[in-house]
């Protein structure tokens, strides 16, 4: 019996610290798994933190990055093998951890390269006279379907989406910082598309890149056809 | 960049498969949030589930091979998160407190996830009212001990013998109704 630690563990339960082992008899631990329970049942509480989550992904994808060549698929693996072995799988991931400790310091990998914006039964459209985007400007135009930013890199017109790619909240451009951001959650693209700041547990991919030309001294998009009113 | 070539044809329609993940980090962000909550269900505190979810994923994510369907990826991630509980309980306090137990119902529903908020409604009903009270100020409500006395209009030093008493008998009717 441990009247004491049963009670301290109890008490760090309810003011929300990790509780201290100790060792229970029969009905202390029944009182204990009842106390978790009470606890639990406390509405809304029990939803990870977003910190924890960036936190986690971090270690993750640092295991990740470095996993052994061998750990490649097999073509004959079946998925009996592939969901056996957890504690072979933890000794793996403890030291993988460690390795993973070394790396922290370095930028996460970018997630996969933009991808072109290209619509399967499209136009080239007009978004601005060529007069309407010196170097240096951000122009943002709307085609109804599709929305975006065109500048100039070097003289040639370069266009990207302005549509979050977390959850598809328009992007304004904040022109002194050189950025766009999206108004939802804080997340921050460079002028090329490239995601500069977020507060996800996962980086949101990079903006799309338009496909664009200059014609005519008018710039113009490819972009989906417009449906005609009947 | 190609932007000045003519666009190709379009690709081939195809449906979504409806198994299987793209990569790690889908899977990952797909079930985080029930595994989370499965552990901080049988653990209590927000320190103990962060530091076994983050040991569930660790240990999980590296061997699975990501032709196993959606479904397959989550009865794994549930076992290895029974694996981890059980561990945890044996290292921390030399005996299961609480278990992961097997279910019918998908891993990510509320049924899987934990069943304490109608395991504790019907502990809660059985006992008598100031222990009920008692229980519902400190655990669901989260009041001091402090509040908890004034609210039910008792001293301190009452409410803490109240509460140490509930708890007893909660767990001996929470207990006696487990299978």
């Amino acid at each position: 019996m441990n009247a004491r630690g049963l009670r301290r563990y109890v008490d760090d339960l309810l003011r929300g610290r990790r509780p201290k082992p100790f060792a229970p008899d029969d009905f202390e631990a029944a009182q204990i798994r009842t106390a978790i329970e009470l606890r639990a049942a406390r509405r809304g509480d029990d939803a990870p933190r977003q910190e924890f989550l960036s936190d986690l992904h971090r270690r993750l994808a640092g295991q990740m990055s470095v996993a052994p060549s061998e750990a490649a698929p097999k073509p004959n693996t079946t998925r009996r093998q592939v969901l056996v072995g957890t504690s072979a799988a933890a000794a793996g991931a403890v030291a993988a951890v460690s390795i993973d400790r070394a790396l922290m310091g370095s930028p996460t990998k970018a997630p996969a390269v933009a991808g072109q914006l290209t619509p399967n039964d499209g136009s080239w459209q007009r978004v601005a006279a060529s007069s309407d985007v010196p170097d240096g400007i951000m122009h943002p135009f709307d085609l109804g379907s599709i929305s975006g930013f065109v500048r100039r890199v070097d003289g040639k017109p370069e266009a990207i989406s302005g549509v979050c790619t977390h959850q598809g909240c328009r992007l304004w451009f904040d022109a002194p910082d050189d950025r766009l951001r999206c108004p939802c959650h804080s997340t921050s693209f460079s002028p090329t598309g490239q995601v500069l700041t977020h507060q996800l547990p996962i980086a949101p991919k990079p903006l799309p890149v338009m496909m664009v030309r200059e014609v005519n001294g008018v710039i113009e998009v490819f972009a989906p056809q417009r449906d005609e009113p009947a | 960049m190609a932007a000045q070539n003519e666009p190709v044809g379009p690709r081939p329609l195809r449906a979504v498969p409806d198994d299987g993940y793209p990569d790690w980090e889908a899977v990952y962000q797909d079930n985080v949030a029930w595994v989370h909550r499965t552990l901080f269900a049988r653990v209590g505190n927000r320190a103990d589930a962060e530091d076994l979810t983050a040991e569930v994923f660790l240990a999980a994510l590296r061997p699975l091979r990501l032709t196993a369907s959606v479904g397959e990826v989550r009865a794994y991630l549930r076992a290895t998160a029974r694996t981890v509980l059980a561990a945890h309980w044996r290292e921390t306090m030399g005996r299961e407190i609480t278990s992961i137990e097997d279910i019918e119902q998908p891993p990510d529903s509320e049924e899987a996830i934990s069943t304490a908020p109608q395991r504790v409604a019907k502990v809660l009903d059985s006992l008598p009212d100031h222990y009920r009270r008692i229980l519902e100020l400190r655990f669901l409500q989260g009041n001091s001990i402090k509040e908890s006395a004034s609210e039910l209009g008792v001293s301190v030093a009452n409410a803490k013998v109240l509460q140490h008493r509930a708890l007893r008998l909660a767990a001996q009717v929470n207990d006696g109704g487990q299978p």
